[in-house]
């Protein structure tokens, strides 16, 4: 029934709550909060999807986890 | 009756003044009685100033937890240079007034009325043989040994004579033993605040009635006020009259909701023989102040429940039975088994849940375990799924993770904005105190699509009531905002000096997209409606806020918070008395459990795992090397095992099975795991997944403390020694030396205090003896010269500047539809408490024996439902069979349930989706149809869904 990846039900999510923020503000914040709130595990899994191109995930959300895996 | 007169006087070791203290005097007033001089502060009453001086004057219908009635005529006194005899309780003492409480005029008086009294009082009430009655003391106390009218026999010889109600499962009213002093009458309307109790009839036949109907069908909510007040046994637990008096008390606190009442537990019998006779609630309590509810003040039952488990239990599969087995065995399976798993498949295939229903310690000590011993930060709690977003939100608005306001606070509040909570059911010991200062006069607006009780009920009334449509909070509380700040109804002071971000926030705020007419759509809510309420709590005087899970348990409940957040600073309803932003906690300790670092993110204190200086902290004082990065929150524990990455997991007294959304998800997830142990009172729903069994403690037996909503850490006391072996603190611990971290010892729960206390700075000042000595502390308790803090952020944030987020309204994706065309929202009862494990299995039961399912008329009449009939009740993810009552207490297209059953097991039908932030589950927002139910469909409902214990 759960056809969506927890991980980007919850990582979009958490990108529009910060899109009425400038784009480079607001990838620093979801970057951030990710960082800040999820297990390594689930932010290996977002990075994998984001680097298999999955085209569900919002483009503020991409380009978040490309500054969480540029560190 | 002389034969009677060794026997022990009513059992209250608290000292009753007679009329309530004084508290807001400025000055102070000497006055002498009976030769013994006392100052006290003006506007004390004689027979209160009396009672510190140490002067006991006779009453009967005076007592300090309700203003002064003046009717019993036993307190008369004399005082110099005044004419006549004064009743006590009603003459308030002035400035060098001399009293005599012994003249012979007045002894010769109280002796006539108390003659009286008797000649209507059976010699065989049965109170007075047992020292339940407070007439029997004051007969003595006056001398009235002789009744020169004669005393009615027995009860049927009294002047009218009434059949006993024993309606009310927990206690009884015999009108032969009462004295119609209206103390219950005025117990039920000045402190409960329901108004249930009248006096019938005049003179002779006055009589005490429950609105003409007996107790239980009355608007009675039993809470014990009455029983409680009464000083006769007219009005008396049905537990004294099984039992007889108790013989000794202890001193504890209620285990049910998060208002965190103290209790007297009254007890007969020593250790493992000991029987509660009753909780009587304490007046030295904080929190309560003497009152207390259906759930704490009688339905403690459960503890000696045969449903108890009282051995550790083991099996290899889920589909095996129990196996009996000793502590050393099953904890030497546990360690073996999470070792196994870690070695197989990584440090963090494991992990814990700790419980808001258990003791700070014992919560501290389990996140220890998870991060000390199973090297992660695996461990998260029950307030993941209710009050995350307020820790969240307020942490990021505020600075801290809790509440800005003591209780007491409400009395100064001028308007309260309620949101999202239902106190009069959840909450009803704070409700009573809301309530009580509504009659003030304060003004009241209900933010809630459901009519609470509290829109209308006996003289309260709310000003607005604002049903805002499930998953729209944000959109409304940015409306009210909007209308302040636009209308220039804000505190510019407070915001340029106390905050920061303000203009970011306030151009935020006045675009028009937030207006009360660009969101009505959204909101369900009339612009004009709204404006108004928006005006009053900008000008109204002191505003508070209220809350509870109708707002963080949304897709946005942390924006919520933060929106709420927004609304108190931009009108400076904070620091001071009267306002703030108060969240109502749910369970008794989810405030203290979230305090002592049960999120996978926090070490206790609320400070990030990340941090290499707090990590330090712990890492010299555990041994340990520790994790740096936050763990799994429940809700990813699950996806993680439904993922194969984690295995095991040790759930402390929680019942993720019933309480969690999404039933099937979490049982397959479950079912995934290679070792669950569940430590609980009961084999509850998630036993049934289990592998190990731990039995845990009651309240009963539990040392420790619990934190309530307001901060308050007050002591739990062991009322009979455990009835299981161990205290769950060493369960932990032994698991934790069993897994081959041998530091895991304490000699005793203050031991595990003193250690909280020496590294989290809000403690510093917290020690069981301190706690023993001041009574109760809320934190922080910077050092051992504090007190602690009843009210926050009074000079300036804990995070130095307010602020002020710019909350944008993103809907929930959880929409109706032509399949699912209504909206489940979920909430409580009075009598039945979180997944009912506890109050099930009491007498609560008759009030509230199953879940079901409000519906609006429309709604009904539309698919032919009427009340009483089985619905199906089916969403997107699961369905489920229950009973419809119809009500207009909802708004078309919404409909409500509980969750206290498990067999109606309300959250098969609720999703998925969670809070942003925090993973909090949207209980609130769950599309559904509803249609009249088939019997085929009910019975197999009803079999599948089979409570787990009845598999015990």
């Amino acid at each position: 029934m759960m056809t969506v990846p927890p991980e980007v039900r919850m990582g979009n999510q958490i990108a529009q709550q910060f899109a009425n923020l400038p784009p480079a503000e607001a990838a620093a914040a979801i970057a951030r909060h990710i960082e800040n709130f999820w297990e390594p595990r689930m932010r290996h899994t977002l990075e994998a999807l984001v680097a298999a191109g999955d085209d569900s995930l919002e483009p503020l959300l991409v380009d978040a986890v490309g500054r969480l895996v540029a560190g | 009756m002389t034969a009677q007169m060794d026997l022990p006087s009513i059992w209250d070791p608290e000292v009753d003044f007679g009329t309530p203290a004084i508290r807001a005097a400025v000055d102070t007033v000497s006055v002498t009685i009976d030769g013994r001089s006392v100052d006290v502060p003006a506007g004390t009453s004689v027979l209160r100033a009396a009672t510190e001086a140490g002067v006991s004057i006779p009453k009967l219908c005076a007592t300090d937890s309700l203003k002064a009635f003046g009717s019993c005529r036993m307190c008369l006194v004399e005082v110099d240079g005044a004419r006549g005899v004064p009743a006590s309780c009603t003459t308030p003492c002035s400035d060098g007034m001399v009293v005599s409480t012994q003249s012979e005029t007045v002894r010769d008086l109280r002796k006539n009325v108390m003659e009286l009294y008797l000649s209507d009082h059976p010699e065989d009430c049965d109170g007075c043989a047992r020292g339940n009655c407070e007439i029997q003391a004051m007969a003595v106390q006056v001398g009235a040994a002789e009744v020169r009218y004669g005393r009615p026999e027995t009860r049927t010889d009294v002047a009218h004579v009434h059949a006993v109600d024993e309606s009310n499962p927990y206690f009884s009213f015999d009108s032969s033993s009462c004295i119609v002093c209206s103390r219950c009458v005025r117990a039920c309307a000045d402190i409960q605040g329901t108004f249930a109790l009248t006096v019938e009839g005049r003179g002779f036949d006055s009589k005490i009635s429950a609105g003409g109907t007996d107790f239980l069908a009355s608007e009675c909510v039993s809470c014990g006020a009455c029983v409680q007040a009464c000083p006769t046994s007219a009005l008396q637990e049905k537990s004294i009259v099984q039992l007889g008096m108790p013989t000794r008390s202890v001193e504890t606190t209620c285990a049910y909701c998060g208002v965190g009442c103290s209790f007297r537990a009254e007890v007969q019998g020593e250790g493992a023989e000991s029987k509660v006779v009753r909780m009587v609630p304490s007046k030295s309590g904080g929190a309560n102040e003497g009152h207390s509810c259906v759930k704490g003040r009688f339905a403690y039952g459960y503890a000696a429940h045969k449903d108890r488990q009282l051995s550790p239990m083991v099996r290899e599969s889920i589909d095996d039975e129990w196996r009996k087995v000793s502590w050393d065995e099953a904890i030497a399976k546990i360690a073996e088994g999470f070792k196994a798993i870690q070695a197989e498949h990584g440090v963090g295939a494991i992990g814990g849940i700790s419980s808001s229903r258990c003791t700070n310690e014992e919560v501290y000590v389990v996140q220890k375990l998870v991060r000390a011993a199973f090297g992660n930060n695996n461990i998260d709690t029950c307030a993941r799924v209710c009050h995350s977003p307020t820790g969240y939100g307020l942490k990021q608005t505020f600075g801290t993770s809790a509440g800005t306001q003591d209780f007491r606070s409400v009395e100064k509040a001028d308007v309260i904005l309620l949101i999202g909570a239902n106190p009069t059911d959840a909450h009803p010991v704070f409700a009573s105190r809301m309530k009580k200062r509504l009659r003030e006069g304060a003004r009241l607006i209900v933010a809630d699509p459901r009519r609470i009780d509290l829109v209308r009920s006996p003289h309260v009334e709310a000003e607005h009531h604002l049903p805002v449509l499930p998953g729209s909070n944000v959109a409304f509380v940015n409306a009210m905002a909007h209308v302040i700040v636009t209308e220039g109804l804000h505190d510019e002071e407070f915001v340029r000096e106390r905050c920061e971000d303000a203009d970011d926030y306030l151009a935020f705020i006045a675009d028009a997209s937030n207006s009360p007419e660009a969101t009505a759509e959204i909101t369900g809510i009339a612009p004009e409606e709204l404006r108004a309420a928006a005006r009053l709590y900008a000008t109204g005087g002191n505003g508070a806020i209220y809350y509870g899970l109708g707002v963080t348990e949304h897709s946005q409940g942390s924006t919520m918070v933060m929106g709420m957040a927004n609304l108190a600073m931009v009108t400076g309803n904070i620091g001071r008395e009267g306002v703030g932003v108060n969240p109502l906690r749910g369970q008794n300790n989810v405030q203290g459990s979230c305090d002592m670092g049960s999120f996978p993110h926090e070490f206790p204190g609320y400070r990030h795992v990340s941090l290499d200086d707090v990590r330090g902290i712990y890492e010299k004082l555990w041994g340990r090397t520790l994790d740096p990065e936050p763990g799994l929150r429940i809700p990813n524990m699950f996806d993680a095992a439904l993922a194969g990455t984690f295995r095991g997991l040790y759930i402390q007294g929680e019942d993720i099975a019933q309480s969690d959304p999404n039933t099937q998800h979490v049982e397959a997830a479950l079912r995934a795991m290679d070792l669950i142990v569940v430590q609980d009172l009961f084999l509850n729903e998630t036993a049934r997944f289990a592998h190990v069994f731990l039995p845990g403690t009651s309240f009963l037996e539990k040392d420790g403390t619990f934190t309530n909503a307001e901060r308050r850490i007050n002591r739990v006391r062991p009322v009979f020694p455990t009835k299981v072996g161990m205290d769950e603190w060493e369960i932990t611990c032994a698991i934790g030396r069993a897994m081959g971290y041998e530091d895991m010892r304490y000699d005793s729960a203050a031991e595990i205090m003193d250690e909280i206390a020496a590294t989290t700075h809000t403690f510093s000042g917290v020690s069981f003896a301190r706690l023993d000595e001041v009574g109760s502390m809320q934190w922080p308790v910077f050092d051992t010269t504090s007190t602690g803090t009843p009210i926050m952020h009074v000079d300036g944030f804990v995070r130095g500047k307010g602020l002020l987020v710019e909350t944008v309204f993103v809907p929930t994706t959880e929409r109706s539809t032509r399949k699912f065309p209504l909206i489940l929202t979920t909430g409580r009862i009075l009598s039945q408490y979180n997944v009912g494990a506890q109050t099930r299995r009491t007498e609560n039961n008759t009030w509230h024996p199953e879940d079901v399912l409000e519906i609006h008329p429309a709604d009904a009449e539309m698919r032919g439902i009427s009340t009483g009939d089985l619905v199906d009740l089916a969403s997107r993810v699961g369905s489920t069979t229950l009973r419809a009552q119809v009500s207009e207490r909802m708004p078309a297209g919404v409909v409500y349930t509980t969750f206290h059953h498990p067999v109606t097991g309300a959250n098969v039908v609720t999703t998925e989706n969670s809070d942003w932030a925090t993973n909090c589950p949207e209980y609130k927002v769950t599309a559904v149809q509803v249609g009249v139910a088939n019997a085929r469909g009910d019975e197999a409902v009803a079999q599948t869904r089979e409570p787990a214990e009845t598999h015990a």
